[in-house]
C-alpha cells in the first residue's frame, strides 16, 4: 500500500499541548514519526538572564502548568547551590510536602487527560475530583491555585497554616482510599486493559541511553529514582518505597506506565503523611513569616565563574537547571540559565516507540508518557 | 524508612574516577577533579574540563569504561566579556545510572531493586559535569557526541539552536524551539542579542521606571 504522511496536531486531542507529530503510515501501520516542537518557545532561559535570583521562581513556576510547585523547586535547589545557601530541617520537611502534594496533583492530572484518549471519562471526572483536594491544599500553603511562587532561596517565605496538618492527614486519608476506586474500575474495564496492554513496548537500557527518567523508567522494572541516587531534601528521613513495576520480557507497555504513577501517588502520600508526623518542631506550631527557623540566610549575587546545579526528581522525569553567575551583570542576574526539561527528550522517544504500531495506539503511547509541553518548549 | 547513597562510598567513587582520568588522559591537558555541591547534602560530582578536541573520545571512554549511561543536560554559553581562550564554553551534565534491562527467569522478568546503602565503586550512581573550552571565533564548533548517547541528539539540536555553538558529526542538525524560518545564523542566547520590549533596546528589570535612561525619555513602556 502507498505510504503517506499525516500531521497529528499541533491542534489534537493526543498532543496534550501545542506541538505536531508527522506520522508515516502504511495502511493502518505507522512507519515513521518526526516529532516537532517549539510551538509555545517563550524564551524563558533569556528572560531570566535580566533577572534578580529571587524573581526566576515566578517563571519556573509556568514552565508546567501542571506540575508548578515542583519545577519551582528545581530552581530553587540550583540556586542554593550557586549561591551556597544552608536550608533550615523544618523548611525542607515544609517543601516536601509543598513537592509531593503537587506530584500527586500531576499525576492524577495526567491519569484524568490520559483515560478520556482511551475512552474512559469516568476517570477524567474522578480524578479532577481528587485533584480538587490536593489543589485547596496547595492553595493554603501557596496563596494561589496553579502558579504558587512558594519557595523562597534559603527556605520558605510561609510557615504551614493554622489547621493544615489536620486537614492534610484527612484529606490525604479519603485520597487514599478514592485512589483505590479509580484503580479498581480502571482495572476491571476491558477498554482500558485492551488499549494500554502490549502496546509502546520501552525497555529501561534504551529509555536511558535516549535521556528517558523517572516514572517511565521506573516501569522497566529498576528502582532508580533522583532522591535516593543523588540525595537532597530529607526524603532520606521518611517512610517511603520506589514505585517499581513488573515488566514484560519485551519491556514496559503503556499499563505499566499508569501502575507505577498510581503506586508513586500513593507513596507520594504516605510520604506527606509522615513528614507531618515528623517534622522538627511539629506540624501544628506555626512560625512568623521570615523565621530562622523556616528561613535560612541566603547571599543575594553570586561570585565571578561560580556555577550551580541540581538534579531534581521532577513528576515527569529528572529536571535540572543549571546556573552560570559572573558577567557584566556582576552577579546580580545569572549570566546563564539553562533548564534541562525531561520531556524534552522523551516526546522524540515516544515518537520512536510507536513505529510499527496502529495508528489508533498513538494516544495511548504517547497519553502514556505524560507528556507536558510548557517545560518542553520553555 | 528511607534510603540514601552512602556519602562516603560516593566521594571514593568519585575519587576513583578522577584518578582512573588522570592515569588514561595522562599528557593531555584534561583536568579531572572532585567538586561538591555547596548547599544541602556536601554530595561529591567529577569535573572534568576537557580540551575541545579530545571530547569525543572521552566520551566514548566515558560511556564504554566508566559506565556514564545517561546524558542529562548539554548546553552551551556565551561569554561575551571572557578571556579570548574561553569566549563560548559547552558543559555537558552526565549521569552514571547504572540502569540495566530486568533479567528475565523462567519467562518472568525480575526487578532490578538496588539496596542504595550498600552501593560502592562503579555502582555508585554519580553526577558529571564536563566543560569544554572554546577560544574565540565566529564559528564555533566541537565534536558531537550523538553517537554516543542518543540523548545527546536533541541537546545537541537545543544548543544548536539557541546558542549557536555547531556540533561536528551531528546528523540532521535543524531547528527545535525555534521557527523553521528563521534566518540562518540567528541563535537569542548569544549575549549580542538584547531582550527587547516594544521601543526598547534593553528591557530593564525595573518596572517603575526608576532606572531608565535619559534616551528613553518620552518612550511609554
Amino acid at each position: 500500500m502507498a505510504e503517506m504522511w499525516i500531521s497529528m496536531g499541533p491542534q489534537h486531542p493526543m498532543t496534550h499541548g501545542l506541538w505536531t507529530l508527522k506520522v508515516k503510515v502504511d495502511g493502518e501501520t505507522v512507519v515513521d514519526t518526526i516529532p516537532d516542537l517549539g510551538y509555545i518557545h517563550r524564551g524563558v532561559e533569556k528572560i531570566c538572564e535580566s533577572r534578580d535570583f529571587t524573581k526566576i521562581t515566578t517563571y519556573c513556576d509556568r514552565l508546567c502548568y501542571a506540575s508548578a510547585n515542583t519545577w519551582a523547586h528545581s530552581y530553587i535547589y540550583a540556586a542554593e547551590d550557586l549561591l551556597g545557601v544552608e536550608v533550615p530541617e523544618r523548611a525542607e520537611y515544609i517543601r516536601v510536602i509543598a513537592v509531593e502534594l503537587q506530584r500527586i496533583a500531576s499525576h492524577l492530572i495526567w491519569l484524568g487527560a490520559f483515560c478520556p484518549d482511551i475512552g474512559n471519562l469516568t476517570a477524567f471526572v474522578w480524578c479532577l475530583r481528587e485533584r480538587e483536594m490536593m489543589m485547596d491544599l496547595l492553595q493554603e500553603l501557596g496563596g494561589s491555585r496553579m502558579h504558587y511562587n512558594f519557595p523562597r532561596i534559603g527556605g520558605v517565605k510561609r510557615d504551614l497554616p493554622i489547621g493544615f496538618a489536620m486537614r492534610a492527614r484527612a484529606k490525604l486519608n479519603l485520597f487514599l482510599n478514592r485512589i483505590q476506586e479509580t484503580e479498581q474500575m480502571l482495572d476491571e474495564s476491558t477498554v482500558f486493559l485492551v488499549r494500554t496492554q502490549g502496546v509502546g513496548y520501552a525497555k529501561p537500557e534504551e529509555m536511558v541511553n535516549w535521556g528517558v527518567t523517572g516514572p517511565n523508567v521506573r516501569a522497566g522494572g529498576v528502582n532508580y529514582d533522583v532522591r535516593w541516587a543523588h540525595p537532597y531534601s530529607v526524603y532520606d528521613e521518611l517512610d517511603w518505597n520506589v514505585s517499581v513495576e513488573r515488566p514484560s520480557i519485551k519491556g514496559a507497555d503503556s499499563y505499566d506506565r499508569y501502575r507505577v504513577r498510581v503506586d508513586e501517588m500513593r507513596e507520594s502520600a504516605k510520604m506527606c503523611l509522615d513528614a507531618l508526623d515528623k517534622m522538627p518542631g511539629g506540624a501544628e506550631t506555626h512560625y512568623t513569616e521570615g523565621d530562622p527557623m523556616i528561613l535560612g540566610k541566603s547571599k543575594q549575587r553570586a561570585e565571578e565563574g561560580q556555577t550551580g546545579f541540581h538534579h531534581f526528581e521532577d513528576s515527569r522525569g529528572e529536571s535540572m537547571f543549571y546556573l552560570a553567575g559572573g558577567g557584566e551583570q556582576r552577579g546580580k542576574h545569572p549570566y546563564r540559565i539553562s533548564i534541562r526539561s525531561p520531556m524534552f527528550l522523551t516526546i522524540p522517544y515516544a515518537a520512536k516507540c510507536m513505529i510499527g504500531y496502529k495508528i489508533a495506539d498513538i494516544p495511548a503511547i504517547m497519553g502514556s508518557f505524560d507528556p507536558c509541553i510548557g517545560e518542553t518548549d520553555r | 524508612m528511607g534510603m540514601k547513597t552512602r556519602a562516603e562510598y560516593a566521594e571514593e567513587s568519585a575519587q576513583q574516577v578522577v584518578d582512573a582520568a588522570a592515569t588514561r588522559w595522562q599528557g593531555t591537558s584534561l583536568v579531572a577533579e572532585v567538586r561538591n555541591h555547596k548547599s544541602g547534602m556536601a554530595r561529591p560530582y567529577v569535573f572534568i574540563d576537557c580540551p575541545r578536541l579530545h571530547w569525543r573520545a572521552v566520551a566514548k571512554w566515558l560511556r564504554f569504561e566508566m559506565g556514564v549511561d545517561h546524558c542529562s543536560m548539554i548546553t552551551g554559553i556565551h561569554w561575551a566579556e571572557g578571556p579570548a581562550e574561553k569566549k563560548w564554553e559547552v558543559v555537558a551534565h552526565l549521569m552514571r545510572m547504572n540502569v540495566i534491562n530486568p533479567p528475565v527467569k523462567s519467562g518472568w522478568t525480575e526487578q532490578v531493586i538496588r539496596d542504595p546503602s550498600i552501593l560502592q565503586d562503579n555502582d555508585v550512581p554519580m553526577e558529571f559535569e564536563i566543560s569544554i573550552s572554546i577560544p574565540d571565533t565566529t564559528t564555533p564548533s566541537v565534536q558531537s557526541v550523538q553517537e554516543v548517547w542518543m540523548g545527546a541528539d536533541w541537546n545537541e539540536k537545543e544548543t544548536w539552536d539557541l546558542v549557536g555553538i555547531d556540533f561536528e558529526g551531528h546528523e540532521g542538525m535543524r531547528r527545535v524551539l525555534q521557527p523553521h524560518d528563521t534566518p540562518v545564523g540567528f541563535h537569542p542566547l548569544q549575549k549580542q542579542h538584547m531582550i527587547r520590549y516594544h521601543d526598547y533596546e534593553i528591557m530593564y528589570d525595573d518596572p517603575q521606571g526608576f532606572g531608565r535612561k535619559p534616551v528613553d525619555e518620552g518612550k511609554v513602556k
